[in-house]
């Protein structure tokens, strides 16, 4: 009898460590953040007050949090595109039967093996304003190099040359998978029958490739959408708050602020993007 | 078939390794500099190769600050995290792929769902909670918030599910049934799964910077790309050759593994990307 409940126990016993963990640090901390944003916390009312939507009400009122959103939205829009041509471009190429090329594809993933911190420290060496590297070069072709990160208008745009550096890598090798699962025959008929490398790639590989791109898509935009590392080790969100971005906002607010509703508000928002986007990906990969 | 026209196998080259020129010059900049004297680092026309090699640099970044510490939490944290969730993962991918019980749709949907939940989303919730178990600044709050993936939970189960029904039957004659099973066949039979689950994680963990910012505060327990990155706060615009060192052999180990085992490397990040 025992030993019977005991075997039909068994599946619920496996799920159970895995199950508690997520339940605990994944699956909670969305309840209990929607708690916390409907509560005020504040180093100088340290018991948390119930004040419904006011957290959020205030934080549409905040000018800094729709520069954060527009910041957010700026380095989403500019990496991803940019990000998944690149890659694309660097895994056609790689798909090529060259002897070389496992060589070429460890090197062009290198940087995604860095640490964020590392690849944070050449940045700000590289774009140093006075002695790095990447004003020299701008010297040498007679350009006056701008400031990069101290810079209010360029800082936003080294964080996401930085980023770009990053995870090309990472992406290249996905779009290089996704390549490898397409026939190589299928692509020598179509050379046989005389269709030209452009016309090969747009009514062979791009189709085949689709869905591999929206599985980028998905994981690009959710990434970059969580931008933080760079901007905390770089910029804190400076010059005048022209690279906040959410979850450094979230950072700010709960650990440096220390007004817990407000973070959590923050992060309900954030959580709520990351949801819509994936689900309008997920219904265009669908249709 | 007829090897490729030379010319364009030779613009295929030409392009790829001027698309190598932007990622390496950062690389290859911070190995110059790291053995930089300090003198050759301010010259305004940048020393491509520098007159003399100043190893030193490396003793004097790794003595600034308790690095030898750092790197033993980071191979505490890390060990822990990977063997956590490959037992974790596995009883769970077990159940989910080879048994029949009430609800296992809907529990593999909830497992997944966890993907959708980053860290940079719940950590605010996390930290109260460590808060609250008293975690903060402990190795156990480093390596508890990530005992379970369901990333691992995913890739293992795919792997599972691909152990023909015939098998099962085999070994059930056998008597051996159960977790004897999991273990003696379903294990050795997802290797490739396990491994490159294993090195996706060894490099996330290993590299994470932003959890241990959240819940360190003592060189106890802080890692690598902590020190790296107060390292960075404290040494900008004085030391580039001690902070290029510092970044040099912080970045080390996983690159020289990345580079003797590529292949290994390569193959599993292909694999799991495909798959998550």
């Amino acid at each position: 009898m025992t030993r019977s409940v005991l075997l039909r126990l068994q599946p619920y016993l496996y799920l159970l460590p895995a199950l508690i963990i997520l339940a605990l640090f994944n699956y909670y901390p969305i309840l209990s953040l929607v708690d916390m944003s409907l509560h005020s916390q504040t180093p100088s009312r340290p018991e948390a007050v119930w004040v419904g939507l006011q957290n959020y009400l205030t934080l549409f009122q905040t000018p800094v949090f729709s520069e954060v959103l527009v910041n957010t939205a700026w380095y989403v829009l500019a990496t991803v595109p940019f990000t998944m041509l690149l890659a694309l471009v660097l895994a056609v190429l790689l798909n090529q039967k060259l002897r070389a090329m496992p060589l070429f594809r460890g090197l062009y993933y290198t940087p995604v093996i860095m640490p964020t911190v590392a690849a944070a420290a050449l940045g700000l060496w590289m774009f140093n304003a006075n002695n790095g590297l990447v004003n020299y070069l701008l010297h040498l072709l007679q350009v006056q190099g701008p400031a990069w990160l101290s810079s209010e208008q360029w800082a936003l745009v080294t964080v996401m040359l930085i980023g770009i550096w990053k995870n090309i890598g990472y992406y290249m090798l996905i779009y290089l998978a996704g390549l490898q699962n397409i026939p190589a025959n299928l692509l020598d008929a179509a050379r046989l029958d005389g269709a030209r490398a452009v016309d090969r790639f747009i009514s062979i590989l791009a189709p085949l490739l689709q869905p591999t791109t929206y599985f980028i898509a998905v994981v690009a935009i959710i990434q970059s959408f969580q931008v933080f590392d760079f901007v905390n080790l770089l910029t804190q969100g400076g010059p005048s708050n022209s690279t906040n971005v959410l979850v450094f906002f979230i950072y700010q607010n709960g650990f440096e602020y220390l007004d817990l509703g407000m973070a959590a508000a923050i992060a309900v928002v954030l959580f709520g993007l990351v949801l819509i986007t994936s689900g309008i990906l997920t219904w265009a990969l669908n249709r | 078939m007829g090897a490729k026209p030379l010319i364009l196998r030779a613009l295929t080259y030409l392009v790829l390794i001027l698309a190598l020129f932007p990622i390496l010059l950062p690389i290859y900049w911070m190995i110059i500099t790291a053995v930089k004297p300090k003198d050759e680092v301010f010259t305004f026309t940048p020393e491509w190769v520098p007159h003399t090699v100043a190893l030193s640099n490396f003793g004097l970044a790794w003595n600034s600050a308790p690095f030898g510490h750092y790197f033993i939490n980071s191979v505490v944290v890390t060990t822990g995290i990977i063997f956590l969730q490959l037992v974790t993962s596995t009883l769970a991918a077990y159940a989910l792929a080879r048994l029949r019980f009430f609800g296992r749709g809907v529990l593999f949907l909830i497992i997944l769902s966890a993907m959708i939940l980053p860290i940079q989303i719940t950590f605010l919730a996390n930290f109260v909670t460590l808060k609250n178990f008293g975690w903060l600044d402990t190795y156990q709050g480093l390596v508890i918030p990530f005992a379970a993936s369901a990333f691992g939970t995913f890739l293992l189960r795919q792997a599972f599910l691909a152990v023909p029904p015939a098998l099962e039957d085999a070994a059930r004659l056998d008597r051996c049934t159960g977790l004897s099973f999991l273990w003696n066949f379903l294990v050795p039979l997802s290797r490739p799964t396990l491994l490159a689950f294993t090195l996706v994680a060894l490099v996330a963990h290993w590299n994470d910077y932003f959890w241990p910012l959240i819940v360190t505060n003592t060189d106890a327990v802080r890692t690598l790309p902590i020190g790296l990155g107060m390292f960075i706060a404290q040494e900008v615009t004085t030391d580039w050759n001690l902070l290029m060192a510092a970044t040099l052999f912080v970045s080390a180990p996983l690159l020289i593994a990345f580079f003797v085992a590529q292949r290994y490397f390569i193959s599993s990040f292909m694999h799991s990307g495909l798959k998550g």
